[in-house]
């Protein structure tokens, strides 16, 4: 889910997410997290909940899939207890994070305190080397289509702080097999949505292929490789489809050897923002 | 602020009544007096809009023609309002449905202000904004309003906080105000009052606090509560033994939308919620009446005259408070006075309004849950369907088929139309404890989205409940319809446009996309006999004409 309207009720309307469940007892003390009393039985009832929760986004491990590692020591949203609180609680709008509404108050902390000791545990190691994955990404110009420390064009996702996103596995799956993952973003509105989904459009004039950047009932506007965005209207076009399961991105299983892939990954797991 | 703006249109401003005209001002109503018999007949008269669903059939048909299928193309924005800022966290979005009378346009703005504009020009005449505080409860939705009532020269509003305040038609001041119910334990007023002969009339939402809801009516002169109507029995009263032990207490069934008034009949018809807490009925064994149903009260007393239960002991939260529409036509061979709607739990139904009879339902959406509604009215239960700890998944969501925004009726057509929402759900379920003033739920859902939701418009036969066309949208909408005289059918969509189908084909032949997310109901009037249709976007009220 997403769409925190998908909680709401019988008024059927949009919660925002801080008025409900959650609402974290104000109780007048500072730090209200129980997380620092937390003994075994509660991380292990934490570990449990996560792999019902969290694990098929963040892996059983914690070490990230669709969803990021969340083995490290300082995460992109949190600040303090609390905040990890509420994006459980509430997820990160605008992304893959979706609320959560299932477990109860007490169920959250458990779980915090679980995502809290992963964060103790060592970082996932590289499997190659990430200088020579450097030297691969331009050679493979991968940057015709992304963008990554504002160098390149935006046709895929932006690949800046790709390292902070997504562990090992996944982003040699990218590169092996982009058809597996389709990056999903959380919308206000439409709740989530594939971010980067193939369109196809017949027009009189042509066959466009590319990312669909926004859609709705009238109309669609996707992007195509060279960056250029195409405005249609549905009613115009011949055919209109949507291609799940089909990246644009190529498969660079046959081009890269395992080496190269290893240090591409490796490159790719270095990304993470400006730190 | 002008207030004089009622009074200038029938007197004639001579220097030798100048004085008089003064005095008259505050001596004698002005010539707005919206009194009974014009609300009466507010679904004749195009000009006004003087209830929530536009007249007490709430057909929400608007009779005008001269925005039609030939000159709709030509439609532009007269005039647009843009709402007031509020301080207030978690408000701003707008479900308002305006009135019109007499050149005066009233809407209500999130949380729970109250705004009077020239209707010509959309000029600001005067805003009420009631203190609320920042910590009010509203457990189960945002904080929103959906719009007023009117009787002579007053306006009335419900308050997030579980207040009702009479406001002055011309000013806005206050003639009275009373606490409803107690908003610390979960009570919240978002709907439109409904006014009856001298009676405001108002239901509430809570049940998602585990409130025990109810029915009231207010003089409205004075504010003296008149009636109240429980729509969850105590112990020893009819339709007690649908539930057992303290269950009842916190047993929901909230009024949360207007309903409707056949004034022949002399009924009220009041739809009602879901039984709390939501997902996990093990809690409250039985029917649990009188939720998810159908009431159709004496207005002077409150008293039941009968019920329908659309959805007995339901646990997808499939509240009933969507608007009945009192509808007349044949139904095999014989002339019929019904009641029409189009259920969140995907079912359309005529039930017969003079005695609560079971006359009709038809899926009009997909569903999973049900095998059909038998000959009583009853839904045919598929097993395995109730929310479950690993979940269950179900269409539909329980946001529903269709909820609170408004379908309409054209009575010359004969024609339901209703904004759907396709999107299903995993239903969750788990434990409820009951605490004062905290949600009382019992799990929850995760619907699906994206692209795989969706929305359309639907035509529906009124009187078979038989698909006539769809128009698609995008998303599963949150936002209602109108009908027109013009051979028209107004609507709205979640990616900002709206838009005017053709009522026959169901073809779009005109729209206009806001730049927000629209969430309310479309709504007409006319001014110096000038068609004109409403609809709000974001924070922005438009309202759309062939000319100035
Ligand atoms: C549907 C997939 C999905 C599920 C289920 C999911 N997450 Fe996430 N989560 C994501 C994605 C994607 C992000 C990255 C958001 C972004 O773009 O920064 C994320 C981000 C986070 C972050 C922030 C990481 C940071 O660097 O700040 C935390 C913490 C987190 N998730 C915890 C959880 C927990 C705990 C659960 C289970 C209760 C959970 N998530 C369930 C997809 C998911
Ligand atoms: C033709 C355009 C194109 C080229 C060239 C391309 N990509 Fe992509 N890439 C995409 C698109 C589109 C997506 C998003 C859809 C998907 O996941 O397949 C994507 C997704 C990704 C992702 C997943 C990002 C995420 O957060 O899910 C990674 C990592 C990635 N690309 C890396 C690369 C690298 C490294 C190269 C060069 C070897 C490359 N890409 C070349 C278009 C391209």
């Amino acid at each position: 889910m997403t769409w925190r309207t998908t909680l709401c009720l019988c008024t059927a309307l949009l919660l925002t997410p801080a008025t409900w469940a959650n609402q974290p007892e104000d109780n007048g003390q500072s730090s209200a997290s129980p997380i620092p009393a937390m003994n075994e039985t509660d991380l292990a009832a934490g570990r449990q909940l996560f792999s019902v929760h969290c694990a098929r986004c963040h892996g059983m491990q914690g070490d990230g899939g669709e969803g990021p590692s969340l083995q490290r020591a300082r995460l992109k949203h949190v600040s303090d207890d609390e905040s990890l609180f509420e994006v459980i609680n509430d997820g990160i709008q605008g992304t893959g994070m979706p609320g959560t509404w299932a477990p109860n108050d007490d169920e959250i902390w458990q779980i915090a305190g679980f995502v809290r000791s992963l964060g103790k545990l060592p970082e996932e190691p590289m499997p190659g080397d990430p200088a020579a994955g450097a030297i691969l990404y331009a050679d493979s110009a991968c940057a015709t289509c992304h963008i990554s420390r504002g160098q390149g064009r935006g046709v895929g996702p932006e690949l800046t702080e790709v390292g902070l996103r997504r562990n090992a596995e996944y982003l040699r799956r990218s590169l092996t097999n982009p058809d597996a993952d389709s990056p999903m973003l959380d919308s206000q509105i439409t709740g989530r949505i594939n971010g980067f989904l193939t369109v196809r459009a017949v027009a009189s004039d042509g066959e466009y292929e590319g990312l669909r950047v926004s859609e709705d009932e009238f109309s669609v506007q996707l992007r195509d490789l060279r960056g250029t965005i195409h405005s249609f209207e549905k009613s115009q076009l011949l055919r209109y489809e949507k291609a799940f399961g089909h990246s644009l991105m190529p498969g660079y299983l046959t081009v890269l050897n395992n080496q190269n892939t290893d240090d591409l990954v490796s490159y790719l797991m270095s990304l993470k923002g400006d730190s | 602020m002008n207030h004089c703006a009622a009074v200038k249109k029938s007197v004639p401003l001579t220097i030798r009544s100048l004085i008089t005209l003064i005095v008259i001002t505050i001596a004698i109503p002005s010539a707005a007096q919206i009194n009974f018999e014009r609300l009466l007949a507010d679904e004749a008269n195009g000009a006004d809009w003087l209830s929530y669903s536009g007249g007490y059939r709430s057909e929400r048909f608007s009779p005008l023609a001269q925005i039609n299928r030939d000159t709709v193309k030509d439609l532009k924005v007269i005039w647009a309002y843009q709402m007031q800022p509020t301080d207030m966290s978690g408000a701003g979005l707008q479900e308002t449905t305006p009135l019109v009378a007499e050149g005066i346009m009233y809407l209500t703005e999130s949380p729970s202000s109250v705004t009077a504009l020239d209707a010509l020009t959309g000029r600001l005449l005067w805003h009420w904004s009631p203190e609320i505080d920042e910590e009010v409860l509203h457990i189960g939705f945002p904080k929103v309003n959906r719009g007023l009532a009117i009787l002579d020269e007053t306006v009335f509003v419900g308050t997030l906080d579980a207040r009702l305040f009479a406001l002055d038609a011309g000013t806005g001041a206050v003639r009275w105000e009373t606490e409803v119910a107690d908003n610390s334990v979960g009570f919240s007023l978002t709907l439109a009052p409904l006014v009856v002969d001298n009676l405001v009339i108002i239901g509430m939402s809570g049940a998602e606090a585990g409130v025990r809801a109810f029915i009231d009516a207010y003089d409205a002169k004075t504010g003296e509560r008149v009636w109240r109507t429980y729509t969850v029995p105590a112990p020893g009263e009819p339709g007690s033994e649908t539930w057992q032990g303290d269950s009842w207490q916190t047993g929901g069934g909230s009024t949360w939308l207007t309903g409707s008034y056949d004034p022949e009949l002399d009924l009220l018809y009041w739809t009602t919620g879901n039984p709390a807490p939501d997902w996990n009925g093990d809690l409250r064994p039985g029917d649990n009446l009188f939720t998810c149903s159908l009431l159709a009260l004496d207005p002077a007393t409150g008293e039941m005259r009968w019920h329908f239960q659309y959805t007995p002991h339901d646990t997808h939260d499939w509240d009933a408070n969507q608007i009945p529409i009192l509808i007349d036509g044949k139904i095999k061979g014989q002339n019929r006075k019904l009641v029409a709607l189009a259920n969140r739990n995907a079912f359309y139904y005529l039930i017969d309004r003079t005695n609560g009879e079971f006359v009709h339902a038809s899926q009009y959406s997909k569903q999973t849950w049900a095998a059909g509604i038998d000959g009583t009215g009853r839904p045919i239960l598929i097993p395995d369907k109730e929310p479950s700890e690993e979940g269950t998944l179900v269409w539909p969501s329980l946001q529903g088929a269709t909820n609170w925004f408004s379908p309409s009726y054209n009575p010359d057509t004969e024609q339901f139309f209703v904004a759907n929402r396709r999107m299903g759900a995993v239903y969750y379920k788990a434990d409820a404890e009951y605490e004062p003033g905290t949600p009382f739920l019992g799990g929850g859902e995760q619907a699906l989205s994206g692209d795989d939701a969706s929305g359309a418009v639907l035509a529906l036969n009124g009187l078979t409940g038989e698909q006539q066309w769809e128009f698609p949208l995008q998303s599963p909408p949150w936002s209602g319809v109108m009908a027109t005289g013009g051979g028209l059918v107004f609507g709205s969509s979640n990616e900002g446009y709206f838009f005017a189908l053709d009522a026959t084909s169901g073809q779009a032949l005109w729209r206009f996309n806001t730049g927000a997310h629209i969430r309310t109901n479309p709504m007409g009037f006319a001014i110096d006999g000038k068609q004109r249709v409403a609809i709000t976007g974001g924070q922005t009220l438009y309202v759309f004409g062939l000319n100035q």
